[in-house]
């Protein structure tokens, strides 16, 4: 499933709202620390990939994705705003990375998630795993 | 360019596979298997990756509130991405109500990659907007 063979960490950035209250010259400053923030990440070769993403987008849900949703991904605060993937060794080394981000000062959340190498479903839930957890 | 536009598919969900029989989990990871074997061939799939469900959510001003997941429990959870490159919207949508694992209560939220700051280009058009008014007033 993975097409990446190296694992790390995803960094998911949260809140869509919490530049409400800067003035546009604030918002291009932030914007600019981030950027610069993430030309240094990945000129250390800790950051592989990273993201933007447009407050705009669908949810699917239901048996054969019959559900077809809006957002709301704008002026939200769980909202995902963008992302990125880093090649670090530790959650500790992530986690401190994490604390860099531009946007914390202003109410920006950062989700730090380790990333698996494979499916779960092929590892703890594979119906042998099953059987041995529910024996044991 | 080649024209095509990536977008993020981000899997929501408890561990729906939990429940389900032995029978169901081998045909369910073949179907998996199968989908994302598929949009790899065709070009459509660019990288895909499962998440643990644990890690930290890092908060406050310098970060300085640092709290674990929980991750596993809600609904809303992220389970995994995948980066799609396709023409539109519309196709993103089509490939994410494909997904196998949908009727298990997954939920797959499709997202347009920006291809700048939506935050700096809001700011980039207010200014100008900003300068019109000046300039014309």
């Amino acid at each position: 499933m993975s097409t990446q063979t190296k694992n790390g960490y995803m960094l998911i950035f949260r809140g869509t709202d919490w530049h409400n209250g800067l003035s546009p010259e604030q918002m291009q400053q932030v914007a600019s620390q981030w950027m610069a923030w993430f030309k240094r990440l990945t000129a250390e070769g800790k950051v592989v990939a990273g993201n933007p993403l447009e407050r705009e987008g669908k949810i699917v849900s239901g048996k054969n994705g019959r559900v077809v949703a809006d957002g709301p991904f704008a002026e939200s605060k769980e909202a995902i705003g963008g992302y990125f993937l880093l090649n670090v060794a530790s959650l500790d080394e992530a986690v401190a990375i994490a604390q860099e981000c531009p946007g914390l000062p202003y109410g920006a959340k950062v989700e730090v998630r380790p990333v698996m190498d494979q499916c779960a479903l092929s590892g703890e839930a594979l119906p042998e795993n099953q059987l041995a957890e529910a024996t044991a | 360019m080649d024209g095509k536009n990536e977008y993020l598919l981000i899997f929501r969900g408890k561990e729906w596979w939990r429940g389900l029989s032995p029978e169901e989990l081998r045909n369910t990871m073949e179907l998996i298997k199968g989908w994302f074997d598929r949009l790899t061939e065709s070009g459509e799939l660019k990288a895909a990756q499962p998440l643990v469900r644990e890690g930290a959510l890092v908060s406050g001003r310098n970060g300085s509130v640092v709290a674990d997941g929980p991750f596993a429990e809600s609904k809303e959870v992220i389970g995994g991405y995948a980066v799609l490159k396709v023409n539109s919207l519309d196709d993103a949508i089509a490939i994410a109500r494909s997904c196998p694992t949908l009727k298990f209560g997954m939920q797959a939220e499709v997202r347009p990659v920006a291809e700048e700051c939506p935050m700096l280009a809001y700011a980039r058009r207010v200014i100008l907007e900003e300068q019109f008014a000046t300039a014309s007033a």
